[in-house]
């Protein structure tokens, strides 16, 4: 494999890495370096150079967003990071702690002192209690090894880290229901402004961040900005991601390659082409909320800006393949099926108009739709993308933009047949 | 002040208006569901969308979340805005049967207007329908979840804004859910607002229920006659009967909600005992010949036994007007100055707010908006309910509120409350050194926007002096330290503006024996004076008792003419409120006997009447006009009366369900500062209390309110408990200047240490809340009277 | 310790447990944010959160039930209805419904005799639909407390039911 390998350093099929697995390959000496050498703001700087961005699925900018943290104000504040990881297609942060919970961790202590917070929660779903134990006895071991508590390795930085689980619900990996969810209060999303930034987490300034970004970040610190940067194949890119493969392909595995990486080696080399000897037909590129590509679409880089070029998303990186003999039309009913079960009930364009666009789903893939259920479909597409409170329907309507872009024929052949022409 | 333009018309707004509030303001109503004016934005039902052409966020925006900037320019009538909020009606109709026939919302719901007003007609979803299963919550609010929209303002109005605890949001998705954890009824004492807050049929009241449509209801702006603060109310009728009351609006007074004795304590108007008649010594008579007939008597005496034989007592539920027209009538008659009030100590209090206090008075409103909220001798839910909502904003404003007062005290925010009983109320106030009031006097001096809330039932009219001195001494040039007293009833303050200085008491001059004929007017001392007793003894003097009421008083059973009155839903009339805020009410609805008890639903009636029957009642101040011989209207009453007493407002600035103007400030009286009792050793301080519900006459009288009235208890705090060998839930004997009575003890360690609290209700009517301080045994078991 | 005794009358909570959640809330600024935590050692002891799960939970924390309820009817993994001793969540979305999760659905259906929301007469199964559960590289997945089971053939699925059986009558 010629791509460095950053977070899957450590990875090795069914083992988890703990503390001294990890020191062997260098693990703590971003933090030592940086706690000796270098002062919160030269992190930050350094992050923001590094360019990386988000891994949570909206690519915000990492070095931009702490850059508006105010980390020099008094009191309390919090560093939180996502590891709610339930969009369909999204397993990378699970496979990241189930290899490697200590780099999760050396990250949240950095990032912790870049910003200035003096405790970090990592909030991780329900299915992942292993993971949920492995970083609870990899905090234990930073804990003893003088990496988390009070004055850190003799540089007046206090920190305390806690694990906090959840109890299964989607919306929960939005941040700021997110932060409802720590505070043990219904976790709707919150209107914004305030930012978490000001007001976040028990009314206090917190940063919420990905798993994998936070991951990168003692990479970063030990690699240097500019090595991170040039990981990358694209230019305005950096780094590696983690994708997460899935559906049709032969190999429904997690790689670490770069960012930038065209979608045919994805398919081809890594996926290993589709499944018993099928061609491929579509695929959500970063996670269920992603609009489809197509095989038109296999030399397309895989990165923020070239997706969206082509009126897509990066998402999260989980690639979800389907063959040719997939009927687009279920497809997308089986992911609107679970935005609107996913939906916290807060807004009506997600509580009531994922309802609806799941019934004109339904009944077109049943072949009792009319040419004007097609038609309401293009409206409810309109009316709600973008006009949501939150990002959750918003994301729901990327399959049904991707399936009235780029599969209108298949609609219109359940329409006129009046059944679905892949079901035996 | 940003000028901006909305669908093509230019509106200039004060700043942090939202475009919502900008349209309004050019007239254009935008659709929308969760935004409620005392509630806030929120964001949810995104029905108030508009599109914004100019400004930092283009594009189709929330008009609720958009703050109105300077150039913006926006349309509500563009094509994306109108097909935007169709589909919102769309998506909020998914689910909502189409059961407006049977529902009480119907012709009053937000939600037929507007899905409307989004331009959502026909059903196009023919998936399923979520459905619930309903909650029974109680005798005052009947749920149909099915019908419910999610904009969520039930549980920001139940929880969020009036504290309640007991309701709240369950499930999520498409599924939820507005109700209690477990059946049974609501327990805040605000819970009828979420009737008002719900914009469909989803919480209706039950005790309304399928009375009327509202298109068929009569409803008139109106001041609740349940308390001191003068809340808005809007009580609608039909048919002669008061069928329920909802919430006015008043920005200065109780905002966008009442509480439930407001709301459902209305059905003493058509109380089945509420005599609709005149009854002279038992025969029936024409209004026309019972006032004939009192006037005739009334100057016979006078002219026999000299001025005193004739005694007027006006009260503080009869209305201003009526007041000042038993001070005029007495005049004419050459007796003496009618008494406004049969509780002299209640009675001195409201004058030593109506004068000594009247130019350091808070609205509501301004102890919403205060950081710092001090009671001394108040419980808000006893006496001034909505004064605990208004708390409870200041305190999600960061306020910190501070109560000292010998009761436990109940409120819906976090409160700093110290027992204190009502003689170390009275001292502290005086002291210097005294640790609380020097704290007290600490904090107030660093607040940006201080105000003490004084009772006048507990703390007297010397009380209020107190806190006067001590509200002069922490006012600054920066800013006053101002007062928001609690009084006895709906027009205390207003009886106090015309009332004289000097009142004597008025079993003083029963006793005296002069007295030859008592006319009450809308009061019945027995029961709202602090000696009833002692009252119907005195009566004994009196050959001649004249009653005017609209309730069923025991003294209105007692009177030998009797000449009733409507209610104040039933006329026009004004009160002022406990800040001299002049509130004006319009009437309702007639009074007359209500459809539903004639002919005992043997309908239509077999008489053929050219009045309907229980027609007679006529307001207190019309009947004192025929009195006076005079032939004026209501206006021409006021004009005489605004010039007559200056501090008044001149009505004609007001308007019923306006904000209405605060009285004019007026010279200190000052009169009643004097030596206080002594505590007689081994004794307890007595402290009696309004009960939530039932102590004031209207809501004693009020059948729906009975699933509130408490049983009477006397409690106490378990250490003088322990002391006096008394077990919590025993029977124990209650000694005090006016008789002796048995009650359960109850323990409570939030009621001050040696004092004995009694609540004043329905189930213990024989003492009476405020009053000069007095003393108590109280010992085990049940002694025989 | 008698008085921690009174607040769980049913024993959903180990003593240790329960005194360790106390002491835990009086120790956080903002107990509130263990009311997670609680309902799910209640749902670990007790198979689900019955109504004195909830009220136990309000009582350590110092809220009142309904806020509790507010928080716990929320989330699909806390059940507020008695379920079987093994509630299988099969997985519904995307990368297992394009792997069989369909016919593996149904599969368990045949097999146990129930459709989804419903318990076996013994007791032992409960069959709900879940959302994607997190290894969507090893569609069709399963899980049962906690524990995921994927890629799971339709053979699988008797051979897994037997275990658990067996679990159950050891
Ligand atoms: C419905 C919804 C679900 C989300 N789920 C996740 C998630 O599981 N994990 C995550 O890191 N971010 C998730 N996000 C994005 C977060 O809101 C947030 O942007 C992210 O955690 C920020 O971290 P990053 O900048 O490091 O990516 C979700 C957003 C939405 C709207
Ligand atoms: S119950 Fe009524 S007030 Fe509450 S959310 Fe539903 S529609 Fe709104
Ligand atoms: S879609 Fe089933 S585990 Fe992800």
């Amino acid at each position: 494999m010629s791509t460095p390998q950053l977070l899957f350093k450590n990875r090795r099929p069914g083992e988890t890495v703990f503390i001294d697995g990890y020191k062997a390959t260098g693990g703590y000496q971003g933090l030592e370096m940086a706690l000796k050498d270098s002062s919160p703001e030269e992190i930050r700087e350094q992050v923001k150079e590094s360019g990386l961005r988000g891994r949570g699925g909206a690519g915000f900018p990492t070095g931009f967003k702490w850059n508006f943290f105010p980390s020099g104000a008094p009191g309390p504040k919090y560093l939180v990071c996502n590891c709610d990881e339930m969009e369909p297609g999204t397993y990378k942060d699970g496979v990241l702690l189930a290899a490697d919970p200590h780099q999760l961790v050396e990250g949240m202590i950095l990032s912790a002192f870049a910003l200035q917070t003096d405790v970090g929660y990592i909030f991780i779903r329900y299915a992942y209690e292993q993971q949920a134990d492995y970083l609870r006895k990899a905090i234990a071991e930073a804990k003893a090894a003088g990496y988390i508590g009070k004055n850190i390795l003799g540089s007046g930085f206090d920190f305390e880290l806690h694990v906090h689980g959840s109890a299964g619900r989607y919306i929960l990996g939005e941040e700021t229901a997110l932060l409802n969810g720590l505070e043990g209060i219904r976790p709707n999303p919150r209107l914004k402004p305030p930012f978490p930034a000001t007001r976040g987490l028990f009314g206090r300034p917190t940063t919420v961040n990905n798993v994998e970004t936070i991951a990168n970040i003692p990479h970063i610190i030990t690699g240097g900005a500019l090595w991170f940067r040039d990981l990358a194949l694209t230019p305005g890119s950096s780094g590696t991601k983690l994708y997460g493969l899935s559906g049709h392909f032969n190999v429904t595995e997690c790689f670490e390659l770069p960012v930038g990486i065209p979608l045919r080696e994805i398919v081809e080399n890594y996926g290993g082409g589709i499944r018993g000897g099928r061609k491929f037909k579509a695929c959500l590129p970063g996670g269920a909320s992603t609009p489809y590509l197509t095989a038109e679409h296999m030399d397309v880089a895989l990165d923020f800006d070239s997706l969206e070029k082509v009126d897509s998303r990066y998402g999260t990186a989980g690639v979800t393949a389907f063959d040719d003999q997939t009927c687009m039309v279920a497809a997308t009913f089986n992911l609107i099926n679970f935005f609107a079960r996913e939906s916290c009930g807060w807004c009506s364009p997600c509580r009531d108009g994922l309802v609806m666009v799941r019934w004109l789903l339904e009944t077109i893939d049943n072949g009792q739709g009319t040419p004007e259920h097609l038609e309401m479909l293009k409206d409810q597409l309109k009316n709600i993308a973008g006009n949501s409170f939150c990002a959750l329907a918003e994301g729901a309507m990327g399959p049904l933009a991707g399936l009235l872009n780029h599969f209108e024929q298949e609609i219109v052949d359940h329409i006129e047949t009046g059944k679905c022409p892949f079901r035996k | 002040m940003p000028t901006l333009t909305i669908d093509n018309q230019q509106v200039t707004v004060t700043d942090g208006s939202t475009v919502l509030d900008a349209a309004e303001q050019l007239g254009i109503i935008i659709p929308h569901f969760c935004y409620h004016k005392a509630l806030g934005p929120v964001g949810s039902c995104r029905m108030c969308a508009v599109t914004v052409h100019e400004g930092t966020f283009k594009g189709l925006k929330m008009s609720c979340l958009v703050k109105a900037e300077e150039g913006m320019v926006v349309t509500t009538d563009d094509q994306q805005s109108v097909e935007f909020r169709a589909r919102v009606g769309e998506w909020l109709m998914l689910n909502h049967p189409h059961d407006c026939p049977v529902c009480d919302e119907g012709g009053e719901c937000q939600l037929q207007e507007m899905t409307i007003a989004s331009g959502h007609g026909i059903r196009r979803y023919g998936g399923k329908k979520r459905t619930h299963n309903n909650q029974q919550l109680g005798s005052f609010v009947a749920q149909e979840m099915n019908r419910c929209i999610q904009c969520y303002r039930c549980v920001r109005t139940y929880k969020d804004y009036c504290g309640g605890s007991d309701f709240g949001v369950m499930g999520s998705r498409n599924r939820v859910f507005f109700g209690r954890y477990k059946e049974g009824p609501l327990e805040s004492d605000f819970s009828g607002n979420i009737i008002d807050a719900c914009p469909t049929g989803v919480f209706t009241d039950k005790t309304y229920r399928f009375k009327s449509r509202y298109w068929d209801l009569q409803e008139a702006p109106s001041v609740c006659p349940h308390c001191s603060l003068g809340c808005a109310t809007i009580p609608g009728g039909r048919y002669g009967e008061l069928q329920r009351v909802r919430s006015g609006v008043n920005e200065k007074v109780n905002g966008f909600f009442i509480c439930d004795r407001g709301r459902f304590g209305s059905s003493y108007v058509n109380h089945p005992d509420r005599r609709r008649q005149v009854r002279s010594d038992g025969q029936p008579l024409t209004v026309g010949d019972g006032l004939s007939k009192l006037d005739a008597q009334a100057r016979e005496l006078i002219e026999e036994h000299g001025p005193e034989a004739v005694l007027l007592l006006g009260s503080n539920r009869a209305s201003l007007e009526t007041n000042w027209l038993l001070q005029r009538w007495a005049a004419e008659l050459g007796c003496r100055a009618p008494l406004l009030s049969a509780h002299l100590q209640r009675h001195q209090a409201a004058q030593v707010a109506a004068f000594d206090l009247s130019d350091r008075l808070a609205s509501l409103e301004k102890v919403r908006q205060s950081d710092l909220v001090v009671l001394f001798g108040v419980d808000p839910l006893a006496e001034a309910p909505m004064l605990a909502v208004a708390l409870r904003q200041a305190a999600r404003n960061g306020a910190l509120i501070m109560v000292y007062d010998p009761r436990p005290i109940e409120l819906p925010c976090e409160v700093d409350h110290q027992p204190t009983s009502p003689a170390q109320l009275l001292a502290m106030l005086v002291s210097d050194c005294e640790p609380e009031i020097v704290r007290i006097r600490e904090m107030l001096s660093e607040a940006e926007m201080p105000v003490l809330v004084a009772g006048g039932d507990l703390l007297g009219a010397e009380g209020l002096l107190r806190v006067k001195q001590l509200a002069v001494e922490q006012s600054n040039e920066k800013r006053p330290c101002l007062i928001h007293p609690i009084l006895g009833g709906p027009n205390s303050f207003g009886s106090a503006v015309l009332s004289l200085p000097e009142q004597d008491d008025l079993l003083t001059r029963l006793e005296s024996g002069r007295t030859k004929m008592l006319i009450c007017v809308e009061t019945d001392p027995l029961l709202e004076a602090p000696e009833g007793e002692r009252f119907g003894t005195a009566l004994s003097h009196v050959d001649n008792l004249v009653v005017f009421d609209y309730l069923p008083t025991p003294l209105s059973v007692h009177a030998n003419l009797f000449i009733p009155s409507t209610a104040p839903a039933e006329s026009a009339g004004s009160f002022i409120n406990n800040e001299g805020r002049q509130q004006l009410f319009a009437p309702v609805t007639n009074p007359r006997l209500p459809i539903a008890e004639t002919g005992a639903g043997n309908h239509p009636p077999r008489e053929f009447l050219s009045t309907a029957p229980g027609s007679d009642p006529q307001p207190a101040w019309q009947l004192l006009q025929q009195l006076l011989g005079d032939m004026g209207d209501l206006e021409t009453v006021r004009q005489q009366m605004a010039t007559a007493v200056p501090r008044l407002v001149d009505f004609t600035n007001l308007q019923p369900g306006g904000v209405c103007c605060r009285v004019t400030d007026a010279d200190e009286r000052s009169l009643y500062a004097g030596d206080l009792p002594e505590q007689p050793e081994g004794s307890l301080q007595l402290v009696v209390t309004p009960a939530r519900y039932g102590s004031d006459l209207p809501s004693r009288f009020s059948a729906k309110l009975t699933p509130r009235f408490a049983p009477a208890v006397l409690q106490m705090n378990p250490k003088d408990a322990a002391a006096l060998k008394l077990a919590a839930g025993s029977k124990v004997s209650l000694d005090t200047e006016v008789g002796s009575f048995n009650l359960i003890l109850n323990c409570n360690k939030d009621v001050a240490a040696g004092c004995a609290l009694v609540e004043n209700g329905a189930a213990f009517p024989h003492l009476v809340p405020g009053g000069l301080p007095s003393f108590c045994q109280v010992s085990a078991g049940v002694r025989d009277d | 310790m008698a008085q921690e005794e009174k607040i769980d009358q049913i024993g959903l909570l180990e003593e240790e447990e329960l005194a360790a959640f106390i002491d835990h809330a009086c120790e956080l600024e903002h107990p509130r944010e263990m009311v997670i935590d609680v309902l799910r050692a209640i749902q670990k002891n007790h198979g689900w959160v019955p109504d004195e799960g909830v009220e136990l939970t309000a009582t350590i924390l110092g809220i009142t039930p309904i806020e509790v309820e507010e928080v716990a009817t929320f989330y699909d993994k806390i059940f507020r209805r008695q379920v079987g001793r093994f509630p299988i969540h099969i997985c519904d979305s995307i990368c297992c419904w394009s792997n069989g999760g369909e016919e593996l659905a149904e599969q368990f259906q045949k097999t146990l005799g129930i459709t989804f929301g419903e318990t076996t007469k013994d007791g032992l199964f409960t069959l709900l639909p879940s959302c994607c559960l997190g290894v969507c590289g090893q569609a069709p997945a399963v899980m049962i407390h906690q524990k995921l089971y994927g890629p799971l053939q339709l053979d699988d699925v008797d051979e897994l039911i037997n275990r658990l059986r067996r679990e159950a009558s050891a």
